[in-house]
């Protein structure tokens, strides 16, 4: 026998559970700590969405932790110098936030919407949603609007769940998967849990994607699709079912506006608006009775064809012949698809094939009963197991709303919608299609808004224009160029303040978001943007506060740095208002609380909110007689309801902490929660899982806790009605506001198609392909975070700097060697970058990894770091605007319907730099360090047996 | 008992949790701790006990993409433990997990030119050669849950890729795993016979296609006879 | 490999070294051309153990723990590394009791220096042996594992030996003949084995990146080794010689290594060009040096096949004198293609 391995000693150790903070998916972590130093962060076997494992990110969170980049005081620009140039000095908590409040409190009593509050990548949007609209500012957002908006608002237009957070495909059954355009997604741990399971039952996992890299590298048929052309391989797709009769005829009928039948009057007012009787009912032909009948109507016969006219003369069609109308048109034959998509039509058709045949030929059945929406009892749920999941690789498109939909058309046509094995929703999901909740649209000094910032609407009465049109929101969400931004347009805020268009405001407030950096297009522009003055030699953005835990570049250009805590060291929700982290099983959320003691001069940003809201005497966060109702964040989780009985949290609620989801407050729920190693899980009855969409118990129970105002049943949306109205406003052919200009007329008359289409994106509108033949697009790397993970030790020495990939015949017919240095060069800019010529990547498409390029100085790295010098931003060649044409207003570059930013529509050309060119360019001003920063060790050696750190 | 790893090449999504997990339980475990040099620099790198590679096999359109984990193989012909001078590098023979005695090794490096699988790595801080160990501290750490005692990169692994146990019991998991999915071991030809075993990607067999309708292009939009189904 | 000229000192000084005291163990055992007289062998054994000591002391910076560089003589059974440090050892008190009796006696032939002087010349071989060992053990390294490399060591080790004694032979004027000779044939041989050995590696070894992943489908290529910058095993195991530069440095061993010694000794048996000799062994050891730097600079760990960076082949003998490669596909795994 050998030695005993040493087993360590656990005396001085503490087990904790918490969240992990690495990402967006929200892993449950169990943390080992010693000596108030973290020992070991694995993940909760218990915890719902991860069940133990843990990415490279949440292990690597010690590094993290232990950053040179954490700030650790407010901070305030030196009076007298210039923003960006990085000279602050330190301040107290006090005088920091004395100094705000009373900035603040004067643009309340004046004109709120000269603070604009935009927060970025938080899980923790419904408290600064409360906090803006108490505030009474109409602008505020959190990042939707540049990451993934369009799959929200196709989802929430179409289904009542959507990709995004909202659903996931059902791993323990689906047997066929397609991936379109994700290569990691928030739902990072689950996904590769889901599809070793698929793989492992012998399911089929196809990857849609020009890169090859991460999950399409395990899939087993890799699809390598032209940028921006999915809308087209989808309806394609559609197509060849159409033709083959292959859809789910009961699906269709019974659970979604296919039968409606849609008024047929071209040119006239009301042309393409459901028919709907005196009650606002939908009509549907009933076959049985062979007359109209109400479309809501249980046990009609709605015929799910045909065309109709009506007592008054009009023509009437079901909603599903005009869709067969549309998609059975050579324009969507495969072999046409094949052409834009490059993509052979052999292998659509056979896609749409494999798809149907496990659709229709495999169903599984779960024997559960179940009742209907309309009192009909089943004895099995029957499910169609082909699922599918899209994010950004579609979203960050501008037609990526129309190709979001035509995806789940897909889905819905072959009746996978939270069915068995197919897409399923998570809750508060399903909810009514669309939500409802128009945005608010009138703010008053000194007054809460009279509804949340955001919200669905429905027609053009629900944007927040003024009477001339024009937008009343700083980034111009609900407005003309993005009538339906139901996550604002973050990206569109600096440029849009410095234009003073729509208006110009006072302060504008970032919270952990690096929009002077990774997460604005343009970005050398924006920093100029952010240092420009007016005449009168004032900032055109007067204040900028930044709310951050570390030394990004946003940090360098605030006025006034609010330094936050890091995730082990505070309080935070996990809410189901917010991004929820439910399972499709079970309603979950969860909490974090401190597991370190601080050791810096810092405070979460949660704590900083609830104590200016009591400073500015907000409502919600004061007592009648003006005193701060709420001692904390803490708190205020246990007390605030935003309606009778339900909270941020939504386990252990009653006095008691007996009642789950609805209850009253109870003063021990964190106690609770951290008993219960920090998460709360409500498992719905088995009958409760599936159609939920029509699935009355789940309805009714859905209403009782506050997650629907209504228990009626969800109908699906094929075809939008809310999207005709906005195109008839472009038609003129509305009663009600219209667009006052001609281009947004035509956008929306050109975009705002009610049945989903594929159009070329906009900036390929509208620049010469042959001088720029090649699309750009990014990928996450799984192992880094956005801008902030290049501060971590151990996930830069995995990668420090990114690289150009291209095909590698394609990059050698243009004489581009491996590794060597090329001129990436777009309508708005021009970088030099190194080359890699890979095979795993789309003929006409170049890529690169997200976010790894580094201004010099920043996040804790020494000057020379390759992040700064080797490394870039694809983003400096993206613009926030559309390439500007004559008589025009400069547009958005976001997609038309929702504004979200169109990052992927980037057209490139590539060509070697000369010999002795190299190195990557622009380069940006090193950033000086921050005072009292920590020393960068030479050596790291992290240990916490022996206490020996560099 | 030979204990090892199974790695599933068809589900590694070379994610790197792996070796960061190892990373992280490993600086501070009972070869701690695991030096980084130049953390916040020009040029970062340290001691690491799991490395990803990434691969591609194929030509375009034709390729896949194959990624690649590697730590110690725990070899049954350790030659890295033949050649050690000092003794420092020993297999146990109760399980097969070849260690370095920390506290022996003079860092003369001349294992890791032994290693044909790039498993060992000299730590210059401590002068000492650094290698996987199976997580062993892990393994018989009676304090932590069963479930627990396994290595810190199978815990972590998102993909269910990486298998732990014992390979020289044909009913094991790992063994199975091996039997049924033609698993291997990398360069046989060296006959250092390691323990960890590669499971191959699989085939799939294709989704028929021919058991659906029929194409039928004369049946326009029109013509689709409903059907009645009660709503 | 990354050449250490801790190790390359260490092969070259102490092979010498062991090479010169074996040679004048011979030499005296059979006086060939008279032998060495007693002086001379005190001196001539100096040298070696200078040699020797230069070799063992320079390997010490090569350890990055020196302190636990005791424990390397324990393991004697199983590791040549021990088994070198052992027999290195070992060889000090003979040689030094050989030297001290030599010197104090002033006798080069008793019993008792026979004794001591021949086992210090086999320890000094078998620690030659081992030092080949150390490197022809390894099946990492295609390179190093075969009996040549021993041989090799052998054969330089014995040739730069009988270079100084034959130069010692002539600086002192004594009969030549015999030992210069010696030094000629032992160099020729030398230069044989090792234009052998360099014919040997440039064949291409059977274990590609296509086996050593197990995907023998199609052309595997390194997509991202998994980290940005290097790590220990890509600086140990480095490529650092380009193939050009390696083939001129192989022309440089022959020049300066062989041919130039190889001249000197000839020329001057033929026509005793005197102490211009004496830079045989000098010629030697610098021809020699490159050598053993060019041994570990072609040296290819397999495990630069996992970074993408083994070269095709090495460089090689001119084509016709080039062998057919056997195939060699030890694994096939088969998969789903994509
Ligand atoms: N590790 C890690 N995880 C993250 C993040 C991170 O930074 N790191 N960020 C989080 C955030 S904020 C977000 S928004 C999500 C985004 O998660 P993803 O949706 O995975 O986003 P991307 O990495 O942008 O991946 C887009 C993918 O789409 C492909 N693609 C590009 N254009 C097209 C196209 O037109 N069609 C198709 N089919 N594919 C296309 C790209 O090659 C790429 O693989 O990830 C979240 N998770
Ligand atoms: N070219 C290109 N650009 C893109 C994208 C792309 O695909 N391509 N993707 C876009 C998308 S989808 C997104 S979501 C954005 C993401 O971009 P950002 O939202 O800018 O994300 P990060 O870079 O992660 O920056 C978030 C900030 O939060 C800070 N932070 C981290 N932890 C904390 C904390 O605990 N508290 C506080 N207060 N701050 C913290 C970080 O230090 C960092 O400064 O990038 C966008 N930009
Ligand atoms: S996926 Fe990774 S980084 Fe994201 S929450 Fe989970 S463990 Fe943390
Ligand atoms: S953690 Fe699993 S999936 Fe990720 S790289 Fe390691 S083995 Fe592969
Ligand atoms: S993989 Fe290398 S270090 Fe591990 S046992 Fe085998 S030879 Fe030794
Ligand atoms: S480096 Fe250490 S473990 Fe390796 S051979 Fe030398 S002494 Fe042994
Ligand atoms: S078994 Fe342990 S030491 Fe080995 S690679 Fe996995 S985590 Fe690292
Ligand atoms: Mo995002």
């Amino acid at each position: 026998m050998s030695k005993a391995p040493k087993i360590e000693d656990h005396s001085k150790q503490e087990i904790k559970y918490s969240t992990c903070y690495m990402c967006a998916c929200r892993c449950g972590i169990k943390v080992t700590i010693e000596d108030n130093r973290v020992r070991f962060i694995q993940g909760n076997r218990n915890h719902p969405i991860n069940k133990g494992v843990l990415c490279a990110k949440g292990s690597a969170g010690i590094m993290k932790q232990c950053s040179p980049a954490r700030l650790r005081n407010p901070l305030l620009r030196r009076p007298g110098t210039e923003r960006g140039a990085g000279d602050f000095i330190e301040i107290s908590w006090d005088e920091a936030l004395d100094m705000l409040a009373k900035r603040l409190a004067h643009i309340r009593a004046t004109d709120p919407n000269k603070l604009a509050f935009f927060t970025g990548r938080d899980q923790m949007q419904a408290l600064t949603r409360l906090w803006a609209e108490q505030f009474g500012t109409l602008n505020w957002s959190a990042h939707g609007g540049f990451c993934s908006v369009n799959m929200a608002a196709a989802g929430l237009y179409m289904l009542g769940h959507a990709f995004w957070e909202f659903g996931d495909p059902d791993w323990d059954r689906t047997k066929y998967f397609m991936l379109w355009g994700v290569a990691e997604d928030h739902s990072s741990n689950p996904f590769k849990i889901g599809i070793e399971k698929l793989k492992s039952r012998g399911g089929k996992f196809v990857g849609i994607n020009p890169a090859r890299t991460g999950y399409q590298a395990v899939a087993d048929e890799w699809v390598p699709i032209r940028p921006g052309t999915d809308a087209m391989l989808a309806l394609s797709m559609i197509h060849v079912l159409l033709s083959r009769e292959l859809f789910d005829w009961d699906f269709l009928v019974r659970y979604t506006n296919a039968p409606f039948l849609v008024v047929q009057t071209p040119g006239q007012k009301g042309d393409g608006l459901i028919w709907r009787d005196e009650s606002g009912a939908p009509l549907v032909w009933d076959l049985k009775k062979e007359d109209f009948v109400s479309g809501l109507e249980p046990h009609s016969h709605p015929a799910l064809f045909g065309e109709h006219t009506t007592p008054d003369g009009r023509t009437v069609k079901t909603v599903m012949s005009l869709l067969a109308e549309r998609y059975l048109s050579a324009r969507f034959a495969p072999e046409n698809a094949a052409k834009i998509c490059g993509v052979p039509a052999s292998t659509i058709e056979r896609l749409a094939l494999e798809v149907a045949h496990i659709a229709f030929k495999e169903s599984i059945e779960i024997d559960v009963q179940w009742t209907d929406w309309a009192g009909r009892k089943h004895d099995k749920f029957i499910g169609r197991p082909v699922s599918m999941h899209a994010m950004r690789g579609i979203s960050a498109h501008s037609n990526g709303f129309q190709a979001a939909r035509a995806i789940h058309l897909l889905q819905i046509l072959l009746g996978t919608i939270d069915c068995p094995g197919g897409f399923r929703a998570k809750a508060p999901y399903p909810k009514p299609v669309p939500p409802p909740g128009k945005p608010a649209k009138r703010a008053r000094p000194n007054t809460p808004l009279d509804a949340h910032p955001l919200g669905f609407p429905t027609a053009p009465e629900d944007l927040v224009i003024d009477e001339s049109g024009r937008p009343l929101r700083i980034d111009k969400a609900y407005s003309w160029e993005a009538p339906i931004a139901n996550h604002g347009l973050m990206h569109m805020v600096i440029t849009n303040a410095v234009n003073g268009d729509p208006y110009k405001i006072d302060t504008l407030i970032f919270f952990m978001a690096n929009m002077a950096w990774n997460s604005s297009m343009n970005t050398k522009n924006i920093q100029d943007m952010l240092r420009d003055k007016d005449e009168n030699g004032e900032y055109k953005i007067p204040f900028l506060v930044v709310a951050d835990a570390f030394h990004s570049e946003t940090v360098h250009f605030a006025d006034l740095v609010l330094p936050d805590t890091t995730y082990l060291e505070r309080y935070d929700a996990i809410s189901l208002l917010d991004r929820p982290i439910s399972e499709p099983d079970a309603i979950c959320d969860s909490i974090r609380h401190p597991l370190l003691d601080l050791d810096r001069n810092v405070r979460p940003w949660q704590e900083v909110l609830i104590d200016l809201g009591g400073r500015l005497k907000l409502p919600a966060f004061t007592h009648a007689d003006g005193t701060p109702k709420y001692s904390g964040y803490k708190d205020f989780i246990i007390h605030y309801e935003s309606q009778p009985g339900v909270g941020f949290l939504a386990g252990w609620r009653g006095k008691d902490g007996s009642q789950s989801l609805r209850g009253e407050p109870n003063p021990d729920q964190w106690e609770r929660y951290i008993e219960n190693q920090g998460f709360f899980q409500y498992h719905l009855p088995k009958a409760m899982r599936y159609f939920r969409f029509a699935n009355k118990e789940y309805l009714d129970f859905a209403h009782e806790v506050g997650f629907n105002k209504s228990a009626d049943p969800i109908i699906m949306e094929l075809y939008s009605e809310a999207i005709q109205r906005f195109r008839l406003a472009g038609l003129g052919l509305y009663d009600g506001p219209q667009p006052p200009n001609a281009v947004d007329r035509e956008r929306l008359v050109t975009y705002f198609d009610p049945l989903p289409d594929f159009y070329e994106p906009l900036e390929q509108q509208r620049i010469d392909k042959n001088e720029y033949p090649f699309f750009a697009v990014n990928q996450r790397p799984m192992m880094m975070y956005h801008s902030w993970d290049s501060q971590n030790a151990w996930l830069r020495q995995i990668i420090a700097q990114n690289y150009l990939y291209m095909n590698r015949v394609r990059g050698e017919s243009l004489g581009i060697k491996d590794g060597s240095w090329v001129w990436v060069e777009s309508h708005n800019g021009r970088i030099r970058v190194q080359a890699k010529l890979i095979e795993g990547c789309q003929e006409d498409t170049v890529w690169t990894w997200n976010g790894i390029g580094k201004q010099s100085g920043t996040w804790g790295l020494k000057p020379d770091a390759p992040e700064a010098t080797q490394g870039f931003l694809m983003n400096h060649l993206i613009s926030e605007l559309l390439p500007a044409k004559e008589g025009e207003r400069r547009l958005t570059n976001s997609d038309p319907i929702t504004g979200q930013a169109a990052w992927y529509d980037l057209m490139v050309k590539v060509t070697p730099a000369a010999p002795g060119e190299e190195g990557v360019w622009p380069t940006f001003a090193l950033v000086s360090p921050l005072p009292g920063a920590e020393a960068k060790p030479d050596i790291l050696q992290y240990n916490t047996r022996i206490r020996k750190q560099g | 008992m030979r204990l090892g790893l199974v790695i599933d090449l068809d589900t590694c999504v070379g994610c790197h949790a792996c070796a960061t997990s190892c990373k992280e339980w490993n600086t501070s475990s009972i070869t701690a701790p695991l030096t980084d040099y130049d953390p916040y620099g020009k040029e970062p790198s340290g001691v690491w006990f799991n490395r990803i590679r990434h691969y591609e096999v194929g030509d375009y359109p034709n390729n896949k993409t194959i990624n690649f984990p590697m730590s110690c193989m725990h070899c049954e012909n350790a030659e890295c433990v033949t050649v050690c001078p000092t003794g420092a590098s020993y297999k146990r023979p109760e399980d097969g997990i070849v260690l370095v005695d920390q506290d022996k090794c003079m860092g003369c490096n001349y294992c890791s030119w032994a290693c044909p699988y790039g498993a060992r790595e000299l730590d210059r801080e401590s002068g000492t050669m650094k290698k996987c160990t199976l997580c062993v501290d892990r393994l018989y750490d009676e304090a932590l849950p069963v479930e627990e005692r396994k290595p810190a990169c199978v815990l972590a692994c998102p993909a269910h890729a990486r298998m732990f146990g014992d390979l020289d019991d044909p009913q094991s998991t790992v063994s199975r795993a091996v039997r049924d999915r033609g698993g291997y071991a990398l360069m046989p030809e060296l006959n250092y016979n390691p323990t960890n075993h590669y499971l191959p990607p699989r085939t799939r067999a294709p989704v028929p296609t021919n058991d659906l309708g029929r194409p039928s292009l004369a049946r326009k939009v029109k013509e689709w006879v409903n059907r009645v189904i009660e709503r | 490999m990354k050449p250490s000229l801790a190790v390359i000192f260490l092969t070259l000084f102490s092979g010498s070294g062991f090479g010169l005291a074996a040679l004048l163990a011979l030499d005296n055992d059979f006086r060939i051309s008279g032998g060495f007289g007693p002086l001379m062998t005190a001196i001539l054994m100096v040298c070696a153990l200078a040699l020797v000591t230069a070799g063992m002391i320079s390997s010490t910076a090569h350890l990055a723990n020196p302190k636990n560089a005791w424990r390397a003589f324990t393991r004697w059974r199983s590791s040549w590394l021990s088994r070198e440090g052992v027999l290195a050892v070992l060889f000090y008190p003979f040689a030094v009791a050989d030297l001290g009796w030599v010197y104090f006696s002033d006798k080069t032939h008793s019993l008792v220096v026979l004794f001591l002087s021949n086992t210090a010349a086999l320890i000094g071989l078998a620690t030659i042996f081992s030092q080949g060992m150390i490197y022809a053990c390894l099946r990492t390294i295609r390179q190093w594992h075969t009996p040549l490399v021993p041989a090799n060591f052998y054969a330089l080790g014995l040739a730069v030996g009988a270079s100084i004694l034959a130069a010692a032979r002539i600086a002192t004027g004594g009969p030549d003949g015999a030992i210069a000779s010696i030094a000629v044939g032992l160099l020729l041989i030398a230069a044989v084995l090792k234009a052998i050995y360099y014919f040997w590696i440039g064949k291409p070894s059977g274990t590609t990146i296509q086996t050593a992943t197990g995907f023998n489908r199609g052309t595997v290529r390194l997509l991202d080794q998994g980290h940005t910058f290097g790590t220990f095993l890509t600086r140990e195991f480095s490529n650092c010689v380009t193939r050009a530069a390696a083939y001129r440095l192989r022309i440089a061993v022959f020049v300066v290594g062989f041919a130039g010694p190889l001249a000197l000794l000839t020329l001057n048996l033929e026509h005793s060009i005197g102490s211009w000799a004496v830079v045989a062994p000098v010629l030697a050891l610098l021809g020699i040096g490159v050598e053993r730097f060019l041994f570990f600079a072609e040296a290819q760990h397999v495990v630069n096949l996992y970074h993408g960076r083994m070269p095709a082949s090495l460089p090689k003998m001119p084509e016709f004198m080039r062998r057919k490669a056997p195939a060699a596909t030890p694994l096939v795994v088969h998969y789903d293609k994509g």
